[in-house]
Parts: structure tokens; sequence; C-alpha cells
């Protein structure tokens, strides 16, 4: 891999009894390359040192990063199996006795067996995470089809990553995250980042980021608070929460208006531009302000700025992803690099940030409802045929496609599904609408989760398996560049605890299924099962060995044999991945919010990261300094809006909407829209912001509308008069 | 080649990875020794680190009546010597920017050292390897004379110096406007 500018020869400091393991970081899709620390003596995890040879982030880390090794000896951490008699006490921690792994086997064996006789064999249903290798994800869909049996499998990708997802293959026909390597960031002329709070939830991307503007660059900002990268960007496109499919119409139709098209491009390589054309005509600035509340004048800027770049990268997050549009606003913003040919070439592209350290990989290879490895569609008979190869299963053994994440809790609530397998995830934190998904979850007949602290989710199991955390076992992570890379062992599992691939495969043998799972006794035998099980597809992994990986520094997806040293820049022979070779731009009329403000509910309430915590908080709330530093919710409100409801700073108020409600904190801040309030969304119980967050569902992505709802505000305490 | 801290007001972001990677280097204590600031917290979100300048004739060192305060061959001003220490405070007081710290369970101050353990060697200190944003940075004179070339304030001072500083420092920090006399590209 070439090493830029920032790359520097620096040898790390060597402790006394230490040795340095080469690993990548257990938090967010940027998989800073970190060394832990290990004792020689006690074969522990002790401390972290910067690892300066990887080449993406060089050896920086944001404080979740230089802290994350001290989840795996926390003395929160599960050492044994537990297991809860008293089914009554659903939704407390209370109850929990230590078992054998074997009773704890035993136990979900009798009862998925039980459930699944009574009522058949999609009573049973898996509900996963990214946050964990390609080897564990590859091997929990493989679990739910051919161990369990059941449709329903579906991940917290859908709170997360599937509107990208959605919207790449609408327009690219491939769902790569990013279509160039970080490392192109720095050298680009405009960077247009739109629902990223990139300073808090991808720190370690600030550096290349910033030089951008030190080189003469620009950077746009479109968010509906003033973050910190916004405060120091060229162009601050302050819009109201939900609305950015107009303004990216209204952007669109002046990069036509202000002639910034490449028409050879638009006509070799592309679908759709004249009836985009056509749709954009009615987004004039002064109509898209209307819709946006972004100035008109912005609006032109940021055409002029971005049309008149040389290079330019278009990049999102989950501000545009987490809305019930999100798959059209990620096609949307497309839009603007197809029209203008900035794609298919060094320095300009698309990308979105990958929320989950393996949100890439981790939604490639069947633990979707309606996907198998390498992006292979389960409805697709071909596909279904391949795969049952390498599973040996005869097609129709293959279960038909499930429902999204969140519709799982529907079918729970309505008694469909009455057993869930849950692992890395915590979605009695992480999922919209949670008074409906903590009654969903206390239905169950049945429910075993795996992990490795006690979150809020598994105070609803009837058994809790010790998981391993990501130093405790290897394989490989798609990073937020789709650059396949490994994480080492560091240390052997803390008590009893045991990887997620390990338990699946021992369920599998008692489930009677050993024939597909027992060849499998380490994670390099899940990794070369997966290899070959995604060869073929668009997400081809099979040329990343672990030895090219370590030797490259990685390795870009698609990667199809020993020969392929991989794909760091997408589409750089101007083909896309529809058919025709073409990529679609794409007309896509404008809808509001599913919720708008009303005279009850007047304000627009969003919700988002801080830089300290990492998803539902499992993890970064039992970390002292994390929590040191941000130890509670707080809801963000502007000084003009605080004051009409005689708020003032720091004070107790009651937030509500028609789901739910919470006490916050006031945090008053003029770097927010007086329409607007902020909640950041890392906590359990009756802190958690989704008690009030709508699950208006995309129709593509299913994605839930995390980022816009109507709610108000409420003092809950008559401050003396001073 | 000689190395210096080197500061970009600028850049920070306010993740405080600095502070979190401060107790990390093995020396500390586990206790972090350098402040990041909320510039404005109820306007906006500019925040800024305050780290040890390590001062070329440093105040809390001569202030200090027992003489625990060394400074290291490279510049750096060491933290207290804890068999000198009497734990009398005259280093926070007399520190123009109030960077050493007090352990009043220990009676003793401890400061920045810019984690001499690992610059003495030429390794850079922990709150510069991982800082996010390129904010604290580990250059070498060259480097940071080409900084003084690249960034043109338009009060005609890159860095902080005198009169704003107490004296000459070992570290070497940009005011923020740094991009004020940037040429665009385009």
């Amino acid at each position: 891999m070439q090493r830029d500018k920032f790359f520097k020869e620096i040898e790390n400091l060597n402790h006394p009894n230490e040795k340095l393991i080469k690993t990548h970081c257990s938090y967010c899709g940027m998989q800073c390359g970190m060394n832990l620390r290990v004792n020689t003596q006690t074969n522990k995890i002790i401390g972290v040192e910067p690892r300066y040879d990887w080449p993406v982030t060089v050896g920086k880390m944001c404080p979740k990063g230089v802290t994350a090794y001290q989840q795996t000896n926390h003395k929160d951490r599960l050492l044994k199996p537990l297991i809860r008699d008293d089914a009554s006490l659903k939704g407390t921690t209370e109850g929990f006795r230590e078992a054998s792994w074997d009773e704890a086997y035993d136990l979900i064996v009798k009862k998925f067996k039980e459930l699944q006789s009574k009522y058949g064999k999609d009573s049973l249903s898996v509900f996963s995470g990214v946050s964990m290798t390609n080897e564990k994800c590859y091997l929990t869909g493989k679990f739910a089809r051919v161990a369990l049996g059941t449709r329903y499998i579906d991940y917290n990708g859908r709170f997360c990553m599937s509107s990208a997802a959605g919207g790449f293959l609408r327009s690219f026909g491939v769902d790569r995250g990013s279509t160039l390597p970080w490392t192109d960031i720095h050298e680009t002329d405009c960077l247009f980042i739109a629902g990223s709070n990139t300073a808090e939830c991808h720190p370690t991307s600030m550096f290349r980021i910033w030089n951008v503007q030190e080189r003469g660059g620009y950077i746009i900002v479109v968010d509906p608070r003033e973050t910190p990268i916004a405060r120091r960007a060229d162009l601050h496109l302050d819009l109201q929460p939900g609305t950015d499919l107009a303004l990216a119409n209204g952007i669109v139709n002046q990069l036509i208006e202000l002639g910034y098209l490449d028409d050879e491009f638009i006509n070799k390589h592309t679908n759709g531009f004249e009836e985009t054309r056509e749709l954009v005509k009615e987004f004039t600035p002064e109509y898209t302000s209307m819709l946006t509340g972004v100035a008109p004048e912005k609006i032109v800027r940021a055409a002029e700025l971005y049309g008149k770049a040389p290079n330019a990268i278009v990049m999102f997050a989950r501000g545009v992803e987490q809305q019930h549009k999100g798959v059209d606003n990620v096609s949307a913003y497309t839009n603007m690099a197809l029209i203008t040919g900035k794609i298919g070439r060094p320095k300009s592209g698309v990308a979105t940030f990958t929320g989950q350290g393996n949100g890439q990989g981790g939604r490639e290879h069947g633990q979707k409802s309606d996907l198998l490895p390498g992006y292979r569609k389960i409805t697709n008979p071909e596909h279904v045929k391949e795969v049952c190869q390498v599973w040996n299963i005869t097609p129709d053994e293959m279960p038909k496609p499930g429902v999204s994440a969140y519709e799982m809790f529907e079918l729970m609530e309505e008694k469909t599904i009455r057993g869930l397998y849950l692992l890395c995830s915590n979605p009695a934190v992480s999922a919209p609408n949670q008074n409906f998904v903590r009654k969903a979850l206390k239905n169950l007949d049945f429910m075993i989760c795996s992990d490795f602290y006690l979150s809020e989710s598994a105070e609803f199991a009837d058994v809790i398996l010790p998981a391993v955390t990501w130093s405790e076992d290897e394989g490989t992570v798609t990073n937020i560049e789709g650059r396949i890379i490994k994480i080492n062992k560091a240390q052997e599992p803390v008590g009893e605890s045991k990887p997620d691939w390990q338990i699946q495969v021992q369920l599998a043998e008692r489930l009677g299924r050993g024939k597909q799972f027992s060849h499998l006794k380490t994670a390099r035998d899940v990794a070369d099962e997966f290899r070959l099980a995604s060869k073929g597809g668009y997400a081809d992994y099979y040329g990343a060995t672990w030895d090219k990986i370590e030797k490259q520094d990685g390795v870009f997806w698609p990667c199809k044999d020993e020969n392929d040293k991989g794909t760091p820049h997408m589409f750089l022979d101007k083909k896309f991945y529809h058919p025709d070779g073409k990529a679609k731009i794409c007309a896509l009329p404008y809808r509001p919010p599913a919720e708008e403000p009303c005279e009850k509910y007047p304000l627009r309430l969003t919700t988002g990261r801080v830089v300290y915590h990492y998803l539902s908080g499992n993890q970064t709330r039992r970390i002292p300094f994390l929590h040191d530093m941000c130890p509670e919710p707080y809801v963000e409100v502007h000084p003009e809006t605080a004051a009409k409801y005689y708020m003032e700073h720091e004070e107790r108020v009651r937030l509500y909407t028609r789901r739910g409600e919470a006490v916050y904190k006031v945090k008053i801040t003029e770097a927010i829209r007086k329409d607007t309030v902020f909640v950041p969304y890392h906590f359990g119980h009756e802190d958690s912001i989704n008690l009030l967050t709508i699950a208006a569902l995309d129709p593509i992505s299913r994605m839930p509308e995390f980022k816009a709802c109507a709610a108000q505000l409420e003092k809950v305490e008559i401050k003396k008069v001073q | 080649m000689k190395k210096r801290l080197y500061l970009e007001l600028e850049n920070c972001i306010g993740c405080r990875s600095c502070l979190a990677a401060c107790t990390q280097c093995g020396g500390h204590e586990e206790r972090n020794r350098n402040y990041v600031y909320d510039v404005n917290p109820l306007v906006n979100r500019q925040t800024m680190p305050l780290m040890c300048l390590h001062c070329e004739n440093p105040a809390c060192a001569r202030s200090c009546p027992a003489q625990a305060i060394q400074i290291h061959e490279s510049g750096a001003v060491l933290s207290a010597l804890v068999e000198k220490c009497i734990g009398c405070q005259n280093c926070t007081i007399a520190c123009p920017y109030g960077i050493p710290k007090f352990d009043t369970e220990q009676n003793l101050m401890y400061k920045c050292d810019l984690c001499i353990d690992r610059t003495k060697d030429g390794i850079p200190p922990m709150c510069a390897s991982v800082c996010p944003s390129n904010t604290l940075q580990w250059l070498t004179d060259e480097e940071i004379e080409n900084k003084k070339k690249q960034f043109n304030l338009d009060n005609g001072k890159w860095v902080t110096s005198m009169p704003y500083l107490e004296g000459e420092t070992n570290v070497k920090v940009n005011l923020p406007g740094i991009l004020q006399g940037i040429t665009k590209l385009y």
C-alpha cells in the first residue's frame, strides 16, 4: 500500500516484560491501527501503544480507541453462562445464576426444539450485529439458515448502514461504502459532507479533512447542528432535520443551472439524467430554501464550490441515512457526483462514513434477512445453489427471506417469533420506539443473549452466554474504505468466555448439524470457508487471504484470486455494476419526514453520537475515562428556544413525543437550529432517547427515522422567582 | 534530529484523546496532566488544548523552594521529584498557565514531562501520537519553519510568542486563524 505524506517511520516504545500485538480498534468503521501491550508474565493486555505504521491512521486514535483495551479485563466481564429460571424477572438484572456451558447448551437446545416442533422452524429468530469479524458475521448467517433453519435473521446494520447500502446498490449496482481509499481524502479539492458529525464519530479522519483546507480546498458541511467540523467549514448548510432530499435536489438543480455538467460522462456512463433534470427543475434555490431552511445563496454557493472543484468527494453518514427516505437521500447526494463526472478516478468519488467496526463486511455475507455470502440474494435460485454447495445442504433446505430488524420486534409482539438468539447488539437501547421493543422482548417465550457484558438487552434473556471481546479472537474486518484488515488475538479468553463462532459450532452440533459445522475448529477454518462462500459473488473475498492482508496492509474487495491485489479505487474503468455497465442518476421526488412538527409537538428531535461513546454505550459507558467525560445524556437547545420555555442551562426538563418521554439536563448552545433539539443515544433504561424516536421505516432499507421526529419540551420543576 | 511539540489550536475538535492518551504512556500513573477547554460552550463548539509549554526559563521550577522540578537536557520541564516535592503548590501558582496539577492525597505536584521516556529516544509523546486532528504534532525545527512560511496571520504573528507569553517556550503554539492567509485553490 502506498504510504502518504502523513506516514512517518517511528519505532514503538517497548516496555520491559511486554510484547506488542498489532491489531485494530474494536469500535467504529475507521478501524484505527493500534498495538495492544501485553504483559509477557501474566499474558494479559495492559495498555495500548500507537500503531504508527498503519497507513490509514498512522498511530492516531480517538479517546475510545485509546481506552478500548480496558474492555478486556474489565470487572464487568461475564465469566460463565448465566441462566434465569424465573421468567417474571425479565427486563431486570435479577435472578441469574451461574451455570456450566453444558447446562446452558442443553437448555437452549431443549427450548429451541420445543418451540420449533410446536410452532414451526420460523418461530426462532437471530438478531445480530456488525461489530464483529467477517468470520463471525458469515457464520451467524449460516447458523440461522442451516442450524436453526429459520428465515428470521437480521442485524443492527438496519439501524446503521442499510440506507447507504440501498442507495449505492440503486445508483451503482454495487454497495462498497467508499469508492476510494481514505488516503485520497486530503488530496481532493472539495469535500461535501452531509449528515456526518465527523469530528466526534470518525475523529481520525479529521487530520486528512483539515488538510484539504490547508491546501486551499473547501469543506462544505450539511448538518442541523454546528458540529466541530461545521464550525470550521467554508460553508455550513444548516438544514432542518429530515430535509436532505430537497437540499440534494436543490444542489443538483444549481449544478445543472450553472453549467457544471459532464455531458460526456452522463451520456456514456449513466442512465436517468433527463428524468432527474425534469424533476429537479422545481427545486430552485428559493423553493429548496423554503423546504430545508437553508438560505438560498448558500445552496447556490455549495453548487459552485462543488461544481468548480477539479476533484471532489461527496460523503455522508447516519444524518442522511437514518430517515424514512434514507435510501433516496443517498442516491440524491450521489447524483451530484454522477452528473458532474466526479467519480471513477482518484481523489473523486462518493463515500459513507461506516458507523460500526465491520459495518461494511458484516452486511455483505448473509446476516441480512435476504442476503447470502458475497452479497448474493436468497431470492435468486442460482445464488442459493452456489451457497448450498459450500454449506453442504440442498437448496430446498434454504429458508426464505425474513424481515428487517425492527419488523422482527413486531413479529415477536404478535408471537410469530417466539424465540430469539441475540448477539453483538443491544437493541433495548439502539432500536427506535423502545416502549414497544422492550415489550416485544419481554413477550418472547425464550431468549438467549451472547455478550461480554450484561447489556440492557441481556436483561430480557433467559440464558446469557459469555462471549469474548475483539482482543481475544482473530479474524478479518472490512473497514470504512472497503479494505479487509486483520484483527489479531492478544490474550486468551477471560473466564469461560468463548468466541461466537465457537458457540455456534457447538450449538449446531447439538442441534444435529455437526456435518455442516464440526470441521470449523479455528477462526481460520471459518475464514477459509467464508472466502469460498463469497467467491463469485460481487463482494468477492476469495483472494483476500490472511497472508495477503498482512503483506499489503489490507486488501480492498473485490479480490477474486491469489494474484488479485484488490480494488482500492472503484469504477476506474467507468464500468458500474448494473447489467448495462452504467450508473443510475435517480429522479427522486421529495417527501417530508414521517412526522412533522405541529402545535402540540412543535420541535424537531434529532439524535446522534458523542465522541466518548460508541453505539448503545454498553462498552464505553463502563470505561472510566469515557464515563467521566460524558456520564449522562442531555438535550441540546438553542438559547432562544430555551428562553421561550423559561429553561436554564443544566436544568432538568421533560422531553416527550407521541411515543415516550424522558428527563434530561438542558445543554444550551447556539450551535444548533432554533427549531431543533438534539439528544445523544448511548444511554439505556429511562435515559434512552429511543423511548421517543419513531419507527417510520425506509421502504427499501427498512431503516428507522432516528434523525427526525416531532417533540415537545416541558419544565419538570417550578424554579423560584429570582 | 531534535523534535518539538507543536500546537495548531485551529484544528482542535475537543475529543480529549490527548488526555486519554496522557494516562497511557506507562510513566504517568494513569493520570492525565494537561487540559482541554471549551472556549465558549454556550455559543459554539470551539475547544483548545492547554498543554505545558515547557518554558525555557520555567516559572514553576524557579518558584520551587525545594528544587524538585528538574529540566531535562532536551528542554522538557519534568514533573516534581517525589522525594523532593514538599507539596507547597508554589509551582501551580507561579505557572502563568496553571499547568502543574496537585494530588491532595499524596501532597505531591505532578505535571507533563513530555513523555520523557518516549521523547528522550525520539518517540513522539502520547498526546501528539494519537491526536486525530493534528492539533498536536511532533515536528523538527525545519518542519516548524515551513509551517511559519505556510501560515500568515493578519496580526503578523504566526505563533504565540512575546508579548503573549511570559517567555520563550520549547513547545511552539500556532494561534487560531491559520487559514486566514491561505490562497484558495479556485
